[in-house]
């Protein structure tokens, strides 16, 4: 919209037309509205960065650089990886934004995305063949980027891991049919140990201080008198110990780097008085932060900035795990309300820019992980309120700022999950529903009670750990603490599972990728009953399970050997104390999980084959799966009957929902014979990302009366779009009995919800009577889209005007306009539940 | 021989005047900036674009 | 069935399948093979009912109490 436009209208007149955007704009302070503007929009549109974004190179040169001279260096390969890791910050370009209190980004210049050359060959490659991206002039940096891919052919993480995998469960799952991601240790979803790191006890100084005492002490020890075997592993801890101290050692100098930036603009460049105290202000806090604990709000954030900015210096990180309130919260208090040295006004711009900061973040990722991310870099799905480690409500006055700052800088990512329990207080719950009222999609929100007795239940975390859970991913909880938190969990351990019904159909037999991927459980036209019918999908789901957990479960025991994480050890506990790299799964007790994408499709489609083949017996079985290979062409009739003649889960129908509940009880008993190196379970996760169209053209037709290139469901336990007929309560209903606890790891729910009935205090009552309805069945998670039809199609043919408008896509928001013409259809065409 | 101690935008470390810091401000269509880069107080600056004399 | 955009005439299969997004509705939207334009096909009857521009909802509005709400 023209400024001048915006400029005549009020508030109150966007905010009557729910044109929340606008009246943001309005709303929020000229330095917010600056910063939220500068952000250059990384998140990828159909597969492709944004015109202007471009890779960096400088890092790859950079490493690759300290590679080659470290090629015939006697250090083991933790150490000269800990150098590459110091050489990068010790010369990376450093920048810092006109306006900004906050400094720190993964790549050298804003509108760069930061590509790590070592992760694995293919990704290099498609740095190669991805022309839009390719900085000017193209032909000299083709060359740059030949020279750094030719350099780790054979040396790249994957490159390294591939010849160690099974072979045939590497085929199958690199036909891209049944899984998603590689599993490599660098790259994925790292939890922190926030509770060693981020209680203000210690920051790098005090660990390097800890470590030279532990070198020291275990120098003296391999030169005692005497060898046993321990002396040996005595050098390895002395080599992982000293890695740790070279990337802390670095992370300081880098932090110097940007102090001695701001103090330079002040002294030479800056004219405007006020602005020369903040850039003060900006350098002291980066002389404290991370060598010392934080002691302001300001000096916090900064802290966080810099570790995320070094873990993913070290890593390709897809999410964002963090609990900002709880542990960013005493200082807000102590600032805002104790000391009174920064007024309300001027936290939320620090807490905006915290948020505007990890919205800019971006780390060139393969082609499928930005196909399936529509619009966004990774799920940072940020994890608030909740309870403290004894149980007490742990919300605080910067749970409520970050969701008023939220709505202030509208960002797509990060999102927040919002851990709901019995005493959170109205005005807490006030602040969520205004998210959502305004179109915001997040905070999505979750069942604190049952997800502290889910995690107790599936890895025996101590209650007093599963009371500190934040999200790992999108939805999965993981205590942040010692010997709680999983330093990685692969992507690659997400299963397409609408397969498992497609290779009920064929075999196991995959017409899309043309090869044996399933087990071979036989011709299904000879099943005489619903059982065999029911055991073939036992065996499909057990066999695609297996196949992409043991490929994670090979990776993460060669990891801390192969390809170990220095940095994110450094800020382990249980490293520091061990000397072993924190990716060593002895260490940890366990947290692993698999994503089940596209889970409903094979409810549906079970409830169907009974019902009409085996019940009714209106169609046999060969009839089903000739119209299934012909993808239901020339048998609509009969595909309308599959999708409407038989029971559709989330209409509180007891013959579908039993189904539902029966394949989880399935997977949950199959996850407990699973295991993974630390010895513990691998429970179902269903949710969808953004899979459901990603996996539009893999997924063949299926018995629910869906075709090939369909959309999937979108998600989780959300009904199909459209399919949930009998409201609000009876998708709640169907989805209550599941047990969230005991039958898998959590559960999404998307629901949509009417933004006209949602408004005043009318719509705030409905919500909460529906919300304490969500509670006493115990479902785990809910979130919500609050746009109406008319603005979405608007914003389909108008997409400049509509730039701003957010949506819940699965597991993360985006703009819409980010997103493709058939998710968007995806999206409107669920159906908006009248409360 | 030009080298980036005769520059403009050369910042040298206190203790190691031989280093330094190339600082530079940069307009770009969605933000303004400063940036740096570390640089030797000796790199030949005849060939460097952004050069500009003390 | 005949493309309402160039007339092009071949049997529905033979236009490009791409998706529905309403699974319990009879419409599809399909490429013609001739123009590439997009069209909503009404796949019981075997016609094209709309060519799909930018906002075009040929499944009308979504399911639900939006589907129900005045115009
Ligand atoms: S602009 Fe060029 S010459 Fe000047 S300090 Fe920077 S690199 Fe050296
Ligand atoms: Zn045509």
């Amino acid at each position: 919209m023209a400024k001048a436009a915006i400029a005549d209208r009020s508030v109150k007149e966007f905010e009557e037309k729910q044109e929340w955007w606008w009246a943001a704009e309005k709303k929020r302070s000229s330095r917010l509205d600056y910063l939220r503007k500068a952000i250059w929009k990384k998140g990828a549109i159909g597969g492709l960065y944004a015109p202007g974004v471009k890779v960096d190179l400088e890092r790859p040169v950079l490493q690759t650089q300290k590679a080659r001279a470290l090629e015939f260096s006697p250090d083991p390969y933790v150490i000269k990886f800990a150098k590459m890791i110091a050489h990068i910050l010790d010369n990376k370009t450093i920048f810092i934004t006109d306006n900004a209190q906050l400094v720190g980004y993964t790549g050298s210049l804003p509108h760069t995305i930061a590509w790590d050359p070592s992760l694995g060959s293919f990704l290099n490659e498609e740095v190669y063949n991805d022309p839009t991206a390719i900085p000017d002039p193209a032909e000299k940096s083709q060359q740059i980027i030949r020279d750094v891919n030719n350099y780790w052919i054979g040396k790249s993480d994957l490159d390294k891991m591939i010849p160690v995998f099974d072979m045939e469960d590497l085929g199958k799952m690199l036909s891209g049919s049944i899984g998603w991601g590689v599993p490599i240790a660098r790259g994925g979803y790292s939890s922190k140990d926030y509770e060693y790191i981020m209680t203000g006890k210690r920051a790098y100084q005090a660990i390097i201080d800890e470590l030279n005492q532990k070198i020291d002490e275990a120098d003296e020890q391999t030169h005692a008198p005497g060898a046993t075997t321990e002396t040996s592993k005595i050098y390895d801890k002395i080599n992982n110990w000293e890695a740790m101290k070279i990337t802390l050692e670095a992370g300081i100098r880098v932090a110097k780097r940007y102090a001695r930036l701001a103090r330079i603009i002040a002294e030479h460049f800056e004219e405007d008085s006020n602005r020369r105290e903040e850039l003060l202000r900006v350098a002291e806090s980066c002389e404290q932060v991370p060598a010392y604990p934080p002691r302001t709000l300001q000096e916090s954030f900064q802290y966080d900035i810099f570790i995320q900015m070094m873990s993913r210096t070290e890593a390709v990180e897809g999410a964002w795990p963090a609990r900002p309130d709880y542990y960013h919260g005493p200082y807000y208090d102590k600032d805002v309300n104790i000391k009174k040295n920064l007024t309300k006004e001027e936290a939320i711009d620090l807490v905006g820019e915290f948020l505007i900061r990890a919205a800019e973040v971006c780390q060139f990722k393969p082609k499928f992980a930005r196909e399936g991310l529509q619009g966004i870099d990774g799920t940072w799905v940020w994890t608030i309120g909740g309870v403290d480690k004894e149980g007490r409500d742990a919300c605080n006055d910067l749970t409520v700022a970050l969701m008023q700052a939220a709505r202030l800088v509208r960002v797509a990512n990060p999102t927040f999950g919002f851990r709901w329990h019995p005493r959170v207080k109205d005005e807490v719950m006030r602040e969520i529903f205004e998210c959502l009222r305004q179109g915001l999609g997040y905070p999505n929100i979750r069942h604190d009670p049952v997800l502290i007795a889910n995690s107790m239940h599936w890895y025996g975390h101590p209650i007093e750990e599963a009371r500190l859970w934040c999200n790992q991913a999108c939805l999965s909880p993981c205590p942040p603490t010692k010997h709680g938190f999983q330093p990685m969990r692969m992507a690659n351990a997400t299963a397409n599972c609408a397969k498992i019904i497609e290779y009920v159909m064929t075999g196991g037999y995959d017409p899309v990728v043309n090869m044996q991927v399933g087990a071979e459980t036989g011709d299904v036209t000879s099943f005489t009953d619903f059982e065999q019918f029911f055991e073939a999908w036992t065996t499909q789901m057990k066999t695609i399970f297996s196949i992409l957990v043991r490929a994670v479960n090979r990776a993460r025991t060669l990891a801390p050997n192969l390809t170990p994480r220095p940095f994110l050890s450094a800020i382990s506990e249980r490293s520091i104390e061990s000397g072993m790299d924190t990716l060593t799964p002895s260490l940890e007790r366990g947290n692993a999980w698999v994503t089940a994408f596209t889970w409903v499709e094979n409810i549906d489609s079970l409830a169907a084959v009974k019902k009409l083949v085996f019940e009714d017996k209106k169609y046999t079985m060969a009839e089903l799966k000739n119209a299934l290979e012909k993808n239901w062409e020339g048998h609509e009739q009969m595909r309308l009957d599959f999708v409407k003649n038989a029971p559709k889960w989330g209409n509180d129908d007891d013959y579908v929902d039993d189904i539902m509940v029966r394949c989880l009880k399935t997977a949950a008993k199959f996850s407990k014979e699973l295991k993974c190196p630390s010895g513990n379970n691998w429970p179902i996760l269903p949710e969808n990302v953004s899979g459901n169209i990603h996996y539009a053209n893999i997924v063949g037709a299926l018995p629910n009366g869906r075709r090939l290139g369909d959309a999937l469901y979108d998600g989780g336990i959300s009904p199909g779009p459209g399919l949930d007929k009998k409201g609000p309560t009876a998708v709640l209903k169907s989805c209550g009995k599941i047990n969230h606890i005991t039958d898998g790891r959590a559960f999404l729910l998307n629901q949509r919800l009417s933004p006209t009935q949602l408004a005043g205090e009318k719509g705030y009552q409905l919500w909460r009577a529906y919300m304490r309805t969500w509670a006493d069945l115990e479902l785990d998670h809910i979130q919500f889209n609050v746009v109406d039809d008319s603005t979405l199609r608007a914003a389909q043919k108008d997409p400049e005007k509509y730039q701003e408008v957010i949506v819940r896509v699965a597991g993360y928001s985006a703009h819409f306009v980010d997103i493709s013409r058939k998710t968007q259809d995806n999206i409107i065409q669920r159906t908006v539940q009248g409360l | 021989m030009t080298t980036c101690k005769d520059c403009k935008r050369f910042f040298p470390l206190e203790d190691n005047p031989e280093k330094g810091d190339c600082v530079e401000r940069i307009v770009d269509p969605r933000q303004a900036y400063y940036k740096s880069k570390p640089v030797n107080a000796g790199n030949d600056a005849v060939s460097c674009s952004s050069f500009q004399k003390k | 069935m005949k493309c309402t955009e160039c007339g092009h005439n071949a049997p529905l299969e033979s236009f490009r399948y791409l998706y529905n997004a309403r699974i319990d509705a009879s419409i599809s939207i399909r490429q013609c093979t001739n123009c590439e334009e997009w069209l909503a096909v009404d796949e019981l009857k075997g016609v094209v009912t709309q060519k799909i521009a930018q906002g075009e909802a040929p499944w009308g509005k979504s399911a639900g109490i939006e589907g129900l709400a005045s115009d």
